[in-house]
């Protein structure tokens, strides 16, 4: 019945984002960029994209991490564009989308504050779609509990916070276990929170957010062979709202090499393509860029329904996927590294 | 008038550029507007085109461009956007503009960022003296309450509430601190919740509004500030004090330790403000000027410099040959200007000075060219409706010469009016005689812009409907009696029919034209005024008025189905024209057209005398179908043979219509093997190949590099389907058909459109007028004004504009469907020349702005 009153006061939004969508970079534009042999033909290719004039307008002399800054830029606007003009439900759903960047942003804070850099210099490296008022303020805190009690109380990171609070002194390895942690909290509530929803919009958002901790929990995992961390620490940090969970989660807390975690994965068959050896002619593709194949050909699906609010995550991601894609075709354009230019995801073929 | 009927004959050229020239000949081309180049590298992308570091350049000219508008703008400068119209500077111009540019650019720059940093420095001695007035405030309120503190005067109640926390603090070392400053308003409740959950309530924060507005530097919106001062003991409280206001993007000023230095501070505050504000009025003044000096010639940048991109746009469009001595360009123009374009070519080469002159070569094609139908300012409205529907094919009938008498016509038989049809009339005479008003031409309003390129139609349209009007004696819903009613009552009397009597006894009696004297002949000119009084009158005219919408109807469809023939004898499918023309002519003729006839001769034959007499005419034309109607008395001798007899002459042409052409189509295709030599257009045929192929072979000798393209255009041979060409004649048999029918009673609106605007405008006289007419006192005549007044609003909002849309949306209809579907397929393509007058005229459109 929610598809009755969606567009009363959703649907202009809905149809801005799929008019946006429209815009995202088809693969002829990419064999077009990948041609290219300065950024200046870049952008002058961009130009009669849906970026138009974006980086025409600066006088300064293009370079990767200008055109990366004014994609992340047009990114943002395009998200503030949505959400001040989001009602309720979808509000509340936009937000949830910009708790994923401040979390990141908390966690650079930390580990910059802990390197004894300036907060000056890191702020500018925090996503803006993460920002909020309190986050120069994070280097104040030593502990969890502190940052918790005196700093991120008042931001809608709060609630994440209260399990993942604790009194050991911060170091690195504590502030990525924070990350994990929060993650885990956010991603639960955001699974919940998308569940309650109902309709279109648990159908399209759950398996994206179960596949998202599905792939937290293969990462941590992986990145804790060599470290101290047990697999009692590990298992705290999945997030329990995936498809591995409960069986696959506790077989991954016990694995103890990478032949361990393809064994996991070769049971469930979405992830097992992920994990199965590199075919010799695709190139040697890492693990993170399959991750974000898959993500890619998952968002890509929330676009083939009607009346939900997945497009707008689906939109934000394959955004943010696009932008990873120029910057990888700039960056091998400036180092004339021309064999590589081809390693991009391609978001609709 | 040729040129109308069909478009221009177009035809495609080459254009030989000599390199050195190329660029002052695609500048006069682009002045003439004649041209429309084709793209002959569509293989190449956009930076990896000749002349894309040109582009760029210009790209990067409109940048600056663009930014010294917007400070034009930002300045309140007028720009002068007057009527000149530079040509595209020289290439070695470019150069000199750039610097010139560039100059204005980085001047502009320097004085814009001094005049901010020096805008950013006055709001902060401002925001600075707001705080020390304020803080002032705060300690005086303080001094107030406890006037005998000598240290820490400040916070006296601190001191006294926590006297034991406070001595252990002092043991302890620490030291009473302050910061103060100025923070937005909307920050400070978070600022305060944050400040006290990180320094456990160790600092007093106090603080107040400021009350005026001050610009925030970075958007240049006024915002409201608060100024604040915190005191916090010990430094290590401090520091965080200090990241906090950091985060929340504070204003720190220092805060004065005593009186005496504050008032210090305030005096040599205000005189540096006072300094400011003399250096900042004249920075401003110089950067007004500066920006004055800009304005003058920026207009005339913006369009040279468009200008040149649009050339260099074109130059990428043409190939080199392979001497690489000069461009080749392909066009399509029409082939009277070829003089005009071979003139254009000659004037471009003198202009550079080059020796060798560039030059045109017609080349052949079998590509479909695009259409051009030259306009003037009166077509161009009634060809905008046309095309509107559907670009012409390439030399096809163009409907728009017949739609200037058709089209307003038509509209005028549904809003026939002689008084709304001179109101419109008046009105459009008015936007004609003053067209080249500025203000009317240049507004921005698009309903207006609507109207005004309509002008001419509406004129028409307004001069038409006062024609219809004097044939319906209609006006504002009242009839002009000019020549005198052809009826007489008096007749009646003194032939002795009616009596004094009979006046009084009855409401309604009936004029006898059968009586001598009461019908004396027509009236002269449409329908005699008596039937304005005529209780009948509706009677009367619905029956005129659907009789004259299917006479109508019926000779502007079978015109469209004639003009057919002029598309099949220019196409040289002279099959079509017994194939296809005349089955659909005999259909529509057999049936429609003898209903027409009908109408007129019971018109003709039967008069007052017979009228009881006279059969009705639908029932004769549905026994014409049944092939009934013994009982029934003949109109005319023989009607019953020549019905049967028309009716299977319809019959018999749906299958001629249905098989005929796909029929003679695979006869012809299968046939020709054997007997085609025999056939003189197969000769025909096989010559002009021929000649294409000698050209083609003469032009590969000049080694010019656009063999690719001709042959590329080289169509095979058309593969003929039966299946395929059945299917689609098929379709428009069964459409033709079916056709004629319904649109034949689709022009019964002509009839219901008249019908409902005759009675509109006489609700409104009854409802509104009449009223008003009716107070016989004095104050009848003060009442009448605003009845008018309500009289003439009504009639030009619901009568002229309304009726005269709905009026304009069904002549529209007319016209596109059941008009054009009889002839005309529009799928062509229009041509888009090349021309600088088309290119976007105002700054806003370009995205400069």
């Amino acid at each position: 019945m929610a598809e009755l009153s969606f567009n009363k006061d959703h649907g202009y939004l809905e149809g801005l984002v799929r008019g946006m969508k429209a815009g995202i970079l088809t693969d002829t534009d990419y064999h077009n960029l990948a041609q290219c042999d300065t950024l200046d033909d870049m952008k002058l290719h961009l130009q009669s994209t849906d970026y138009g004039k974006m980086l025409s307008s600066s006088e300064e002399d293009l370079t990767v991490s200008l055109v990366d800054s004014k994609l992340r830029e047009n990114l943002v606007t395009e998200f503030s564009c949505l959400r001040s003009n989001a009602l309720p439900p979808l509000s509340t759903f936009l937000d949830y989308i910009t708790y994923s960047y401040m979390i990141d942003n908390v966690v650079m804070l930390i580990t910059g504050a802990l390197k004894q850099r300036d907060v000056a210099e890191v702020l500018p490296r925090c996503h803006p779609l993460g920002a909020f008022d309190q986050m120069a303020a994070v280097g104040i805190a030593r502990t969890p509990t502190e940052l918790y009690s005196a700093i991120l109380v008042d931001t809608p990171l709060a609630r994440f916070f209260q399990e993942a609070v604790s009194d050991t002194n911060l170091d690195e390895m504590e502030a990525e276990i924070l990350r994990s942690k929060l993650f885990k909290a956010y991603l639960e509530s955001f699974h919940s929170f998308c569940k309650s929803l109902g309709g279109a919009t648990r159908d399209t958002m759950c398996p994206v957010l179960e596949f998202e901790a599905d792939r937290r929990a293969f990462i941590i995992t992986v990145n804790s062979f060599g470290t101290d961390l047990s697999g009692a620490d590990r298992s705290v940090l999945y997030p329990s709202c995936g498809k591995l969970y409960p069986e696959g989660l506790q077989l991954l807390a016990r694995a103890e090499d990478h032949e361990q975690v393809k064994a996991v994965a070769d049971c469930y068959p979405g992830y097992k393509i992920i994990f199965d050896d590199p075919e010799p002619e695709s190139g040697c593709k890492t693990l993170e860029d399959r991750f974000f194949e898959q993500e890619v050909k998952l968002n890509t699906l929330a676009f083939l329904q009607q009346f939900h609010f997945g497009v707008f995550y689906s939109y934000i991601k394959l955004k943010e996927q696009e932008s990873r894609n120029i910057v990888w075709i700039a960056e091998c354009v400036t180092q004339r590294q021309k064999s590589k230019i081809h390693n991009y995801i391609p978001i609709f073929k | 008038m040729c040129s109308l009927l069909r478009g221009e004959e177009m035809c495609l050229a080459q254009l030989f550029l000599q390199s050195g020239s190329a660029y002052d000949c695609i500048s006069e081309l682009g002045e003439l507007g004649l041209v429309e180049f084709r793209d002959l590298n569509p293989s190449v992308t956009t930076f990896q085109r000749k002349h894309v570091n040109e582009i760029k350049k210009c790209e990067e000219m409109e940048r600056i461009l663009g930014y010294l508008l917007r400070e034009v703008k930002k300045a309140d400068i007028s720009l002068p956007e007057r009527d000149v119209n530079p040509v595209a500077p020289l290439p070695k111009h470019i150069m000199s503009i750039m610097e010139q540019l560039q100059r204005l650019e980085v001047e502009l720059g320097e004085v814009t960022r001094n005049k901010d940093k020096l805008q950013r420095n006055l709001l902060e001695l401002t925001e600075y003296t707001h705080m020390l007035r304020i803080t002032r405030t705060f300690v005086q309120r303080s001094v107030e309450r406890e006037p005998l503190q000598a240290q820490y005067e400040e916070f006296p109640f601190l001191e006294k509430d926590t006297m034991l926390e406070y001595s252990s603090m002092q043991r302890l070392g620490a030291k009473l601190g302050f910061i103060s400053g100025l923070i937005q308003r909307t920050k400070i409740q978070a600022f305060e919740r944050m400040l006290w959950r990180v320094c456990k309530g160790y600092t007093i924060l106090s603080y107040a509004e400021v009350e005026e507005y001050l610009e925030d530097p970075d958007t240049g919106e006024p915002s409201k500030r608060v100024v604040f001062l915190i005191s916090y003991w010990g430094d290590q409280i401090g520091q965080k004090v200090k990241k906090i206001c950091d985060c929340y993007h504070c204003h720190l000023y220092p805060y004065p330790s005593s009186n005496e230095e504050r008032n210090d501070v305030v005096e040599g505050l205000r005189t540096r403000i006072q300094d400011l504000h003399t250096v900042l009025h004249r920075t401003e003044d110089y950067l007004k000027q500066v920006l004055m000096k800009a304005s003058e010639s920026v207009y005339t940048w913006v369009i040279q410099v468009k200008k040149m991109k649009a050339i260099y746009y074109i130059l990428n469009l043409c190939s080199l040959d392979v001497t690489n001595k000069c461009l080749i360009a392909e066009v399509w123009c029409p082939v009277d200007d070829i003089p005009t374009l071979q003139r254009a070519l000659e004037e471009g080469s003198r202009k550079s000075g080059s020796t060798v002159p560039s030059f045109v070569n017609r080349i052949p094609t079998n590509d479909a060219p695009p259409t051009l139908i030259r306009t003037n300012k009166f077509t161009s409205g009634f060809q905008n409706i046309v095309d509107a529907y559907g670009v012409g094919n390439y030399r096809e009938v163009n409907p728009a010469p017949f739609t200037i008498i058709t089209f307003p016509f038509l509209f005028a038989v549904m809003f026939g009016d002689l008084g709304h049809g001179a109101i419109m009339a008046l009105f459009a005479l008015w936007m004609v005689l003053y067209e080249n008003n500025r203000k009317l031409k240049n507004t921005r309003n698009e309903i207006w812009n609507t109207f005004f390129e309509g002008r001419y139609i509406i004129l028409m349209m307004g001069l038409f409907s006062i024609y219809t009007g004097l044939i319906y004696n209609d006006c504002f819903s009242k009839s002009l009696n000019i020549f005198g009613s052809g009826w007489s009552v008096k007749a009646m009397f003194t032939e002795g029919v009616w009596k004094i009597a009979d006046i009084r006894g009855n409401r309604f009696l009936t004029l006898d034209p059968n009586v001598t004297g009461v019908f004396t002949g027509p009236y002269p000119l449409g329908i005699d005024p008596i039937w304005n009084l005529a209780s009948n009158r509706l009677t009367f005219l619905n029956s005129y008025k659907m009789k004259m919408s299917v006479i109508l109807g019926i000779i502007h469809m079978s015109f469209g189905v004639i003009l057919s023939t002029y598309n099949h004898l220019h196409f040289k499918k002279k099959y079509n024209l017994y194939l296809v023309f005349l089955p659909e002519l005999l259909f529509l003729l057999c049936l429609f057209g003898y209903l027409a006839f009908m109408i007129i001769y019971k018109w003709l034959v039967f008069t007052a005398k017979d009228s009881r007499l006279a059969p009705s005419i639908l029932i004769h034309f549905i026994n014409m179908f049944l092939m009934q109607g013994d009982g029934m008395q003949p109109l005319y001798p023989g009607q019953t043979g020549l019905q049967v007899f028309l009716v299977v002459i319809a019959v018999l042409s749906v299958p001629v219509l249905l098989l005929g052409k796909p029929v003679y189509l695979y006869w012809l295709h299968n046939g020709s093997n054997r007997i085609g030599m025999y056939r003189g257009y197969e000769r025909v045929r096989r010559n002009s190949e021929e000649e294409l192929y000698l050209m083609r072979a003469h032009d590969m000798e000049e080694g010019s590099g656009h063999s690719d393209l001709s042959t590329s255009g080289e169509r095979p041979t058309e593969e003929f389907d039966f299946g395929d060409e059945f299917l689609h004649q098929a379709i428009h048999t069964i459409e033709y058909c079916l056709g004629c029918v319904s649109n034949t009673a689709s022009y019964l609106r002509l009839w219901a459109l008249s019908l409902a605007h005759a009675q509109l405008s006489e609700v409104l006289w009854a409802m509104v007028m009449r009223v008003g007419l009716r107070m016989d006192t004095t104050l009848g005549v003060l009442f009448l004004v605003p009845v008018f007044c309500l009289f003439a609003v009504l009639t030009v909002s619901i009568l002229l504009v309304m009726e005269g849309l709905s009026a304009f949306l069904h002549a529209l209809r007319l016209h596109w469907v059941e008009f054009q579907n009889k002839f005309y397929s529009g799928t062509g393509v229009k041509l888009c020349p090349f021309s600088f007058s088309l290119l976007p005229s105002s700054f806003e459109h370009d995205g400069l702005l």
